[in-house]
């Protein structure tokens, strides 16, 4: 028994050693870490988000960095530069699952519910009500509610980019039309695409065009309908607005009458309308861009055609911060994400340094855009102030459920064959809902 | 004795090499399961870095829709948790049998460092859950605990089962980590744990054999020395009963040579003095009246004899003592070899009677405690002993069972017969317990002898 005993004992001995060691190689770690200072990660890509030229990706960020390190001293706030976009999930996924994400991050483009459903980001909602001064209706609602997944607030929104409507100026003025104005419905665009197709050298073939890609998503949204339910649990593709959108976008191709209008085309100046992004306006607008690009012709940007049921909304597509959820400072990460998404000054760098609009009602109605829409295009035609205020307002949130892309896409290839007259408006889209709720069960 | 104390040696000597058994398969079982646990948690966190590197990191997370924990702290956590419950498990052992609580913290410790470190290696092996249920199975004890036992073993299997659980835990299939090795790694490490898993569980059957039969042989060994213990007790209650004939046997010699030296040898004397007197009363009145005389001196000094031959069959204590002092020595030695607790009180002064009336109390005191410890299992009695003009009381109550329908046994007849010789009587009855109630009148006036 003696023994026996003895045997026992050296057991926990050994074990009781290694748990020590375990332990004080932890404490170690630790204790390096925090002495290391408050230091606040921040994932961002280089380049611009929405896919235009740009010189100064930095610039914003930067100048936030330096602010909110002046009212934190001893906080200092680190980023990895240099990551483009396309690289940036990748980065990211290799950084979660490495457990050293960011402590602030921009979201990946329509990767939002998965990031939230693995946890990896933090719901911002008990921050967000402990914080009295942060006021939720300072945004756009349709950029507040895309960080927004089964009623949890996971992402802010920093900056939008709404859709406008590209005019070719000095085509409409040969065809002695009128720009069109912010009010102009699905009529007067149909009707200006007829006037404006036509055969101009006399070879037989139609050589000036309406419009290049216009499709239905746009008229969808345009009209005012909504394709989910807020969980992405249901799709309305039978609702009689997207029946109307899809008629109107068979009635629009069918003016070219099977020509398939390209780029090209677009850009030697022969077509006068193109649904177009804001930060294309921005990018392409100001000097040097506006006389290497579209340099044959003059040309603008209003408000999207209204349906008879819609208001010419327009899609919103918007750039979300958030917060790690394993991050060791999360107030810290709250104040830095408030000072790039709701300080106003961020917000109104981003007029001036960015292509994109602001996420906040007071930095898009401040005199600042007027200011720097004139300076991008002195002594030309500005794009009205009010209207951007309007689209900004008006503005339809992009679905960002993870089975959205999935589904438009089955919905794209499905509405093309009803477009190209290969089957029928209505039945065609009760076959698409269903098909639709059918993917969204999964 | 000599057949049994030969085998017993040898019993030790198989016991103990079982018990070593049972140690070195403990420790097998803690070491096998280590290395598990270091395998799945190690080509786990090297997977990670292995993804990081091959720059398919965002495809592993689409695939698994979950966020894994970070490689060091699955490391530290699954082999910190799991090092903590061999450590439980081993002062488990070296605790045993001390306290309930103790055991039952230990338990439910085990089970919760076993959740931790399966739910670290994201449920990818499980054989530690047996290392628990053989603790839990040494340490039972009784029906109750087995079911709780059983209940306990189910429930710890449904949660570290992957299948069942694993989703909502959000745990990550080991085959997706693996698919960050070659094929042949794969297979090679899948292989391994199979064996790691195939060998914890034959040594875990291994492991429960040895300690069933350990427990059949403690049981076995239980049942025989049960045995023994009965053939002893049997053998004892024959002596007691010789001891008794042979103490009877001695009394009754005792009386006969003291009925043959006292009354035998004045009876002698006087049937020889009367036969004399017989022949010579006609001749001389005279002579035979002196003769008579002489009779008389012999039969009283028999009587004297036959006096003194009874006073020595009196209880020891009364023969010592005075009446108070004996009973209180007698309910003393009773309660101290019962347990009883023995209340006498005693209101009448001075208390001191007649021989035969002492030894009637004496004897019905002893008698009513004896009846209240034997037959009514009663662990506390009280006595009360009053006057009231010539009669003496003697009021003897209990807790104990009672008795619904009195048998007149042997002690409550002698009773009776003892107290109606003096003229007194005998009432008895179940009332909460137990009571007598004897009434014996004194003969106050009367001088003590």
């Amino acid at each position: 028994m003696k023994s026996g005993d003895k045997r026992t004992v050296w057991i926990p001995v050994i074990v009781g050693f290694i748990l020590f060691v375990i332990a004080g190689v932890c404490a170690v770690e630790n204790f390096r870490e925090t002495r290391q200072g408050q230091v606040i990660h921040f994932g961002m890509i280089a380049g611009s988000y929405w896919d235009v030229p740009t010189g100064s990706c930095y610039e914003v960020i930067d100048a936030a960095i330096r602010r909110f390190e002046e009212k934190h001293p001893g906080v200092k706030v680190t980023y990895t530069s240099g990551i483009l976009k396309e690289d940036y999930p990748e980065w990211l996924a290799e950084q979660i699952l490495l457990g050293k994400e960011p402590d602030v991050f921009m979201v990946p483009a329509g990767q939002l519910d998965i990031l939230a459903s693995m946890g990896v980001l933090k719901d911002l909602g008990r921050l967000m009500e402990a914080d009295k001064e942060f006021e939720k209706e300072e945004y756009y609602p349709a950029a507040w509610q895309y960080g927004n997944i089964r009623n949890t607030q996971y992402a802010l929104p920093y900056e939008s980019v709404p859709t406008l409507m590209f005019v070719n100026k000095t085509l409409l003025d040969k065809e002695k039309i009128n720009m069109p104005g912010a009010d102009w419905t699905w009529e007067d665009f149909l009707s200006i695409c007829k006037q404006v197709t036509k055969d101009t050298d006399g070879d037989g073939v139609i050589d000036q065009f309406g419009c290049f890609d216009y499709g239905w998503r746009e008229a969808v949204d345009s009209n005012g309908a909504t394709l989910f339910e807020k969980d992405g649990t249901i799709s309305r593709f039978a609702d009689s607005r997207v029946e109307s959108a899809v008629r109107f976008v068979r009635d629009l191709n069918g003016v070219n009458e099977g020509y398939v209008v390209t780029a090209r085309e677009f850009d030697q100046g022969k077509v006068a309308f193109r649904p177009f992004a804001f930060s294309e306006y921005r990018t392409y607008k100001p000097y040097p861009w506006r006389i290497k690009k579209y340099s044959d012709f003059e040309w603008d940007c209003v408000k999207l055609p209204s349906g008879p049921d819609g208001n010419g909304q327009s899609a919103l597509d918007t750039l979300l911060m958030g917060i790690g959820s394993r991050s060791r400072q999360e107030t810290l990460a709250w104040e830095f994400i408030k000072e790039l998404c709701y300080e106003e000054e961020t917000q109104l760098h981003l007029l001036e340094a960015s292509q994109g609009l602001p996420v906040l009602r007071k930095a898009v109605e401040s005199p600042l855009l007027k200011q720097v829409l004139g300076n991008d295009n002195p002594g030309n035609g500005n794009m009205d102030v009010e209207v951007i205020c309007q689209v900004m307002e008006e503005a339809r949130e992009t679905p960002n459920f993870r089975l959205y892309p999935a589904a438009m896409s089955l919905a794209d290839s499905e509405i093309g064959y009803i477009i190209s007259g290969e089957r029928s408006i209505d039945s065609g889209l009760l076959k698409l809902q269903r098909e639709v709720n059918s993917l969204l069960r999964q | 004795m000599a057949a049994t104390g030969g085998s017993d040696p040898e019993k030790t000597v198989t016991d103990m090499s079982r018990e070593r058994i049972i140690t070195n398969l403990q420790q097998a079982v803690y070491i096998l399961n280590f290395v598990a646990v270091c395998l799945v948690a190690g080509s786990m966190a090297l997977s990670i870095s292995k993804i990081v590197d091959a720059m398919e990191a965002e495809m592993f997370l689409s695939l698994v829709r979950v966020r894994p924990w970070k490689p060091r702290t699955m490391i530290v956590m699954s082999v910190t948790s799991y090092l903590c419950l061999v450590m439980l498990s081993c002062v488990g052992q070296l605790w045993q049998g001390k306290g309930k609580y103790g055991r039952f913290l230990i338990t439910a410790g085990e089970m919760f460092l076993c959740i931790g470190t399966t739910v670290a290696i994201n449920m990818n092996y499980n054989g530690i859950v047996l290392l628990v249920v053989v603790d839990m199975v040494r340490g039972q004890k009784g029906s109750r605990q087995k079911v709780i036992l059983g209940i306990a073993i189910v429930g710890l299997y449904t949660i570290i089962n992957y299948n069942l659980t694993g989703a909502y835990f959000n745990m990550i299939p080991w085959e997706s980590y693996l698919t960050a090795y070659s094929t042949s790694t794969q297979a090679f490490l899948k292989g391994t744990l199979s064996v790691f898993s195939s060998m914890n569980l034959v040594l875990f059957i291994l492991y429960m054999t040895m300690l069933i039969q350990g427990e059949y042989r403690e049981r076995e060994r239980i049942q025989n020395l049960n045995e023994q213990l009965e053939e002893a007790n049997r053998k004892l209650k024959e002596y007691a009963e010789e001891a008794e004939k042979n103490a009877e046997m001695r009394e009754r010699n005792r009386l006969a040579r003291e009925i043959h030296d006292t009354l035998g040898h004045s009876l002698t004397g006087i049937v020889a003095g009367i036969d004399a007197c017989l022949t010579m009363i006609d001749l001389s009145p005279e002579a035979t009246k002196k003769q008579l005389m002489k009779i008389g001196k012999v039969a009283r000094q028999g009587m004297t004899d036959v006096r003194r031959s009874v006073s020595k069959l009196r209880p020891d204590a009364l023969e010592k003592l005075d009446l108070e002092k004996a009973i209180v020595k007698m309910l003393k030695d009773t309660g101290a070899a019962s347990g009883a607790d023995i209340c006498f009180d005693n209101q009448v002064r001075p208390f001191k009677f007649h021989e035969d009336e002492e030894e009637v109390i004496y004897r019905v005191v002893q008698e009513a405690t004896t009846n209240s410890i034997r037959h009514g299992h009663a662990d506390k009695i009280r006595i009360q002993v009053s006057k009231a003009e010539q009669w003496l009381t003697i009021h003897v109550t209990d807790n104990g069972i009672g008795c619904k329908n009195v048998e007149e046994g042997f002690g409550l007849k002698h009773m009776g017969e003892r107290i109606s010789l003096l003229e007194g009587t005998l009432e008895y009855g179940s009332q909460e317990g137990f009571y007598i109630i004897a009434r014996i009148p004194i003969r106050w006036g009367e001088e003590h002898q």
